[in-house]
């Protein structure tokens, strides 16, 4: 095994092999791609990053009634005999290690900012007892401190939780429910593995409603297997009949190793064609934002006031606590993901309790990882990327050779160029490249095809 | 340094946990690599394996154990192996060397002399090989010293390729020799190649032993070849040998044959010395190594020797013979067939078919053989558009091995800074490609083979075009009269098929110039063809309309006026200059129609409509669209996990990386690859 691994490397040398250097224990080295010693970042010239404590945390629960058939998160399928989940060991032991995590947490700081978002996702987070969520909200709390007008968001899917249970998790701070309704025909919903009805989709919605939660958003998922244009329409309008003050649309992902990586086939029947699917995301723009809301990233759509203040934390590319199972965190400019394993993420959590986690340094983030990462996300919004800043950052010769690159594409109506003022211009302009201050993707065209147009922008960043 | 990463990230994804956990296993990488013995070994190994074929000589105990002295031209034989394609020169070859002890039987692998990759992998002789034998035969031809003493007799064997496109291999073989074993399939009787290496034999003034091979074969008929022997070539039956390389029936003849019937060397020994360069490559370690044949005179180890063609002169380091394997022998004497290592820096020094004397010495310099011809040129670009130097360095060393291909640099908008190289034939430029890849780790576009016209202006000046790119034709200088490379194509095959062969050949536009009959189920036929028309696949199509029964060989003939015109491909209403073409007029919308939809299956949908054009001038004569694509957007990113998007835009932009980009459409490298397989 050695001898075939190493090959390749050997006969890339002209001559005497040099010894790599020994990987020094970091964690930022055990978990990214390569190690930054033989990445070259010479090209890049930028200032020692400052990474500002995160203000934000990503708390995973993984658990699920049963696994949907597109699903491949890490979760853990308690099976519906699990009636009882106030006192299922699984989750309670979970919980503990979770909490044990969060305090093993050093930030590199001695004084920790208050927390601005916290976002419960899954698996089906409303599974969790409010008990077990009340522990894990008193943690955060301690360790880091709470603003007191945190966003506190819970993904939550009809038919696990009741007027009682919504109330209680409102009791404990949540503020925000993201809903998993994902459509609105019964035969889809059975046919995608759900967990749930379409009975339990208006009940839940009902509840919410009545619980008085304000801040919250309707999950859809389009593509599916067998889901018409008419059907789709359908979601779309009781949708905005149900008033939620936020949408996300996410578009359906064949994974390998699902059940539908196994059925199905991108583009070919059951699931729509390309032509149809692209007909679909156009549709949920159009017929959303005639309705009110703001398409202000890819798969978001909000009314003003509502955009997900913990889900823009990505976007721009602040840094955010990630905690429990496979969970993904991005702290002092290292990004790493937790094990996806329980005995794993166990053995981790030990770990860093004995003090034998470093976080690595910050002199070690590599600039055209950043690079790429800030066009990467800030392309996926409205907003776009600010050249400003990314300028001042990476270099204004960056910027420059990014306008050459979307030139044509601005000209054929994928990409737009706006000035300080937000407003459109033309790429003959005269100097555009004075005044030019944001580059966006179009919607719906650009966003329809933002993985052609950001790895564009990759070429460039690095090459 | 990638791969460095990519090893290390393999070891090391598994043992993750462990790294956290454990302080002693923190390193896994550097425990492995501080272990020098294990590295420097490897290290050495791989460089070992790396070396050609054209390896050690044998300083043992051979070099006193051979006494070349004792081997006066009456008692030297040289002779080529020669054939039709497949029919078992290689294996006999094996068996000769077999027979005489030079490789010990069963080891080695079968065809112990195609040693190139490429010849292993394709089971082809891609380059004639010299082999000295030892061979102890009662003749009284010669003279014998003791009463009951066997004499012993150096024989030299030189197995020849089959190919049509390596026939200059064997014209070359051939005027080192003295005699030809013509091979010739028991059941598949005399075909294209034996009738064109048969003649190349018989206008040398070899003696030529026709040998019946495979006579093992079910359906072999060695009478009927025999009488075909006698009917086409004039060649006795009684001369036939009939031979199995496989079984070894009848093998024992085929020495005392060649002994008997190829005259000796005619060489002077008391002549000064003169010897004919035959073929030079490369070796890793010694430098230059030529392959010679003294005519006359002597050669010893220490020996001043020059030149005629450059006047340079060179010292002999080392001399030997192929054992198969390089032996010194430091000697080498009149008539016999070695190698020399005279401390040429590059093959371009050594000149195939020069003559080389001792530099003390004036001589007349052997006729040599006439320049191999180039009857196709393809452009070649690294397909990594960054690698210009790389390739540029594997051309240089692969054509120090194979002299025939002319090398000349070009440049093209769409593929960049690259190479116009001219080759023997479409078989040659593949093995020529697959050499550079195997050998040289050298990735290449290739670009539409063409065959070279002639163009007339009408200010009267003439150019030779090589790369229909560069033909011009506007108000100022416009073509006036175009001649077109022919050929003249021998066309073997069963009666039957005589129908269908006429129409394919006329379609090609092709001129019979004879039609006979070979025996009263074969057919022998002659052409004149237009070189373009057979070079990509005429040949595929023979094949395919005769059940695979026809054979085909060609030489290459005069030009002749033709229609030919230049038929350009636009994408988005661009030329793309490495997909110009040259075509018969009356062809050329077929052609173009035939291309374009080709590109339209490769060229994958971009965020563009893309319209595909030929154009001839400036009618467009095919055209397709390719429509824009509509979605391609991973919509989740979550829990703020950005590593599995950020992936995959990686590999996005690593397959666009791989792709040539004109304009702004991105064209993949097998698009440029199935574009040589049209005609
Ligand atoms: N049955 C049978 N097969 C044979 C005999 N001699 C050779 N072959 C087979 O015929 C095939 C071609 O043999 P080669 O020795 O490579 O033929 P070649 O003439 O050197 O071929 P090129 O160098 O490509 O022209 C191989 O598969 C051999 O095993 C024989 O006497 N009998
Ligand atoms: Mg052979």
């Amino acid at each position: 095994m050695l001898r075939s691994t190493f090959t390749p490397f050997f006969s890339t040398l002209p001559a005497k092999p040099r010894l790599p250097k020994p990987l020094p224990r970091t964690i930022f080295r055990a978990s990214t791609q390569c190690p930054p010693s033989v990445r070259q970042n010479a090209s890049l010239s930028m200032p020692a990053p400052i990474f500002p404590p995160p203000t934000s945390a990503y708390v995973h629960l993984p658990f699920c009634r049963k696994r949907c058939h597109y699903c491949d998160f890490t979760i853990i399928a308690l099976g519906s005999a699990s009636n009882q989940p106030e006192d299922d060991p699984r989750m309670v032991n979970y919980v503990q290690l979770l909490c044990r995590e969060i305090n093993a947490t050093k930030a590199g700081e001695k004084t920790y900012p208050p927390l601005e978002t916290v976002f419960f996702g899954g698996g089906t987070p409303s599974l969790v007892p409010p008990k077990l969520v009340s522990s894990i909200l008193d943690t955060l709390r301690l360790k880091f401190g709470m603003s007191s007008d945190a966003e506190i968001s819970m993904e939550m899917d009809p038919g696990t939780f009741d007027a009682k249970k919504m109330k209680e998790m409102m009791e404990l701070g949540v503020n925000r429910v993201s809903l998993g309704v994902q459509a609105f025909q019964e035969e889809l919903l059975k046919s995608c593995g759900r967990a749930h009805g379409l009975k339990e989709v208006y009940e839940a919605i009902e509840i919410v409603g009545s619980c008085g939660v304000e801040n919250w958003s309707m999950d859809l998922i389009s593509s599916l297997p067998h889901q018409s244009p008419e059907m789709w329409e359908e979601t779309l309008r009781l949708t905005v009949e149900a008033r939620p003050p936020h949408v996300s649309v996410y578009d359906l992902q064949v994974e390998q190793g699902t059940k539908f990586g196994t059925l199905y086939t991108p583009g070919e029947f059951p699931l729509p064609s390309e032509t149809r699917a692209a007909e679909f995301y156009r549709m949920a723009s159009r017929m959303l934002s005639d309705a009110g809301y703001e398409h202000y990233e890819i798969s978001s759509y909000g009314k003003s006031g509502y955009h997900c203040k913990h889900n823009l934390t990505y976007w721009k590319n602040k840094p955010f606590y990630g905690f429990g199972l496979g969970s993904a965190s991005h702290v002092g400019g290292v990004r790493f993901s937790r094990p996806k394993k329980m005995k794993e993420y166990n053995g981790y959590v030990e770990n860093l309790e004995n003090g034998l986690v470093d976080w690595g340094e910050s002199n070690h983030i590599d600039a055209k990882d950043m690079a790429t990462d800030v066009v990467m996300l800030s392309l996926r919004t409205s907003r776009g990327l600010d050249l400003k800043s990314f300028g001042a950052t990476y270099g204004s010769s960056l910027v420059l050779s990014l306008c050459e690159v979307y030139k044509p594409y601005v000209e054929s109506g994928h990409v737009v160029f706006l000035d300080e003022q937000r407003r459109a211009m033309a790429v003959n302009e005269e100097d555009i490249e004075k005044s030019l201050a944001y580059i966006r993707l179009s919607d719906p065209d650009g966003f329809l095809l933002s993985n052609d147009l950001i790895s564009l922008a990759f070429a460039v960043v690095a090459p | 340094m990638v791969f460095l990463s990519r090893a290390s990230k393999t070891l090391k994804s598994p043992k993750k946990l462990s790294l956290l956990q454990n302080h002693s296993t923190l390193n896994p990488l550097s425990s492995i690599f501080r272990r020098n013995p294990f590295f420097n070994k490897f290290n050495y190994d791989h460089f070992g394996l790396s070396q050609s074929f054209c390896s050690h000589s044998r300083q043992n105990s051979k070099e006193n154990a051979i006494d070349l002295s004792q081997f006066p031209t009456e008692r030297i034989r040289n002779f080529s192996i020669i054939a039709h394609v497949d029919h078992g020169k290689s294996t006999l070859a094996d068996r000769l060397l077999e027979l005489t002890g030079t490789i010990k039987r069963g080891h080695g692998q079968p065809q112990y002399l195609d040693k190139l990759q490429v010849e292993r992998e394709r089971g082809i002789t891609v380059k004639a090989q010299t082999a000295t034998m030892f061979h102890k035969h009662h003749f009284h031809g010669a003279d014998n010293n003791g009463a009951n003493e066997e004499p012993s007799f150096l024989l030299n064997l030189i197995d020849t390729p089959g190919h049509v496109d390596f026939s200059y291999e064997v014209s070359r073989s051939l005027a080192a020799c003295q005699g030809a074993l013509l091979v010739v399939d028991a059941a598949q009787g005399v075909q294209a190649q034996t009738v064109a290496n048969f003649y190349l034999a018989f206008e040398s003034n070899l003696a030529i032993i026709p040998v019946i091979n495979k006579i093992d074969q079910p359906t072999a008929d060695p009478d009927r070849v025999k009488a075909q022997l006698k009917s086409m070539f004039d060649l006795d039956a009684s001369d036939a040998l009939l031979t199995s390389a496989k079984t070894g029936q009848g093998l024992e003849h085929v020495l005392p044959a060649v002994i008997e019937r190829i005259p000796p060397p005619p060489g002077n020994s008391d002549s000064p010395l003169r010897m004919l360069l035959l073929d030079s490559y490369y070796d890793e370690y010694k430098g230059v190594i030529c392959h010679v044949a003294v005519v006359d005179g002597k050669l010893r180890k220490g020996d001043k020797i020059s030149s005629a063609a450059t006047g340079q002169a060179y010292d002999i380091l080392d001399v030997g013979i192929m054992h198969p394997e390089l032996t010194s022998t430091g000697v080498l004497h009149t008539g016999q067939v070695g190698y020399v290592v005279s401390g040429m820096r590059s093959t371009k020094e050594a000149r195939i078919g020069d003559t080389l004397h001792h530099s003390k010495s004036i001589v007349l310099p052997l006729s040599g053989f006439k320049p191999a011809k180039h009857m196709v040129f393809s452009g070649l670009y690294p397909a990594d558009g960054s690698d210009f130097e790389a390739l540029n360095h594997a051309i240089e060393r692969l054509t120090c091995n194979d002299a025939s291909v002319s090398v000349a640099r070009e440049s093209s908008t769409a593929l960049g800074l690259g190479f116009r190289c001219g080759f023997l034939g479409l078989l040659h430029m593949d093995v020529f490609h697959q050499r550079l890849e195997q050998e040289h780790g050298a990735h290449v576009i290739s670009t539409i083979p063409t065959v070279p016209y002639i163009y007339e202006y009408s200010d009267g000046s003439k150019v030779e075009v090589q790369n229909p790119a560069t033909l011009v034709s506007n108000s100022k200088k416009q073509v006036t009269a175009c001649w077109e490379p022919t050929v003249l194509a021998t066309i073997i095959i069963p009666s039957e098929y005589v129908g269908a062969v006429i129409t394919l050949c006329s379609e090609r536009r092709g001129q019979q110039l004879e039609y006979s009959f070979m025996d009263s189920q074969r057919a022998f036929m002659k052409y004149r063809l237009p070189l373009r028309e057979i070079v990509v696949d005429f040949y595929n199509e023979l094949k395919s309309i005769t059940s695979g029964y026809a054979t085909f060989d060609y030489e290459d003939s005069e030009y002749q006026q033709s229609d030919m015109v230049k038929l350009d491909i636009l994408l988005n209403g661009q030329p793309v200059d490495a997909m110009a073409t040259i075509v018969h007029n009356l062809k050329a919308q077929r052609i173009g129609r035939e291309l374009v939809e080709k590109l339209k299956k490769y060229i994958d949908r971009q965020m563009f409509e893309i319209t595909i054009q030929a154009v001839i001038g400036t009618k467009v004569v095919a055209r397709e669209t390719i429509s824009a694509m509509r979605k391609n957007v991973l919509a989740k990113c979550y829990g703020g996990d950005v590593s599995r998007k950020k992936k995959l835009l990686e590999k996005q932009k690593e397959g666009k990386k791989r792709m040539k980009r004109v304009g702004s459409i991105d064209i993949p490298q097998e698009a440029f690859h199935e574009l040589l397989k049209s005609s």
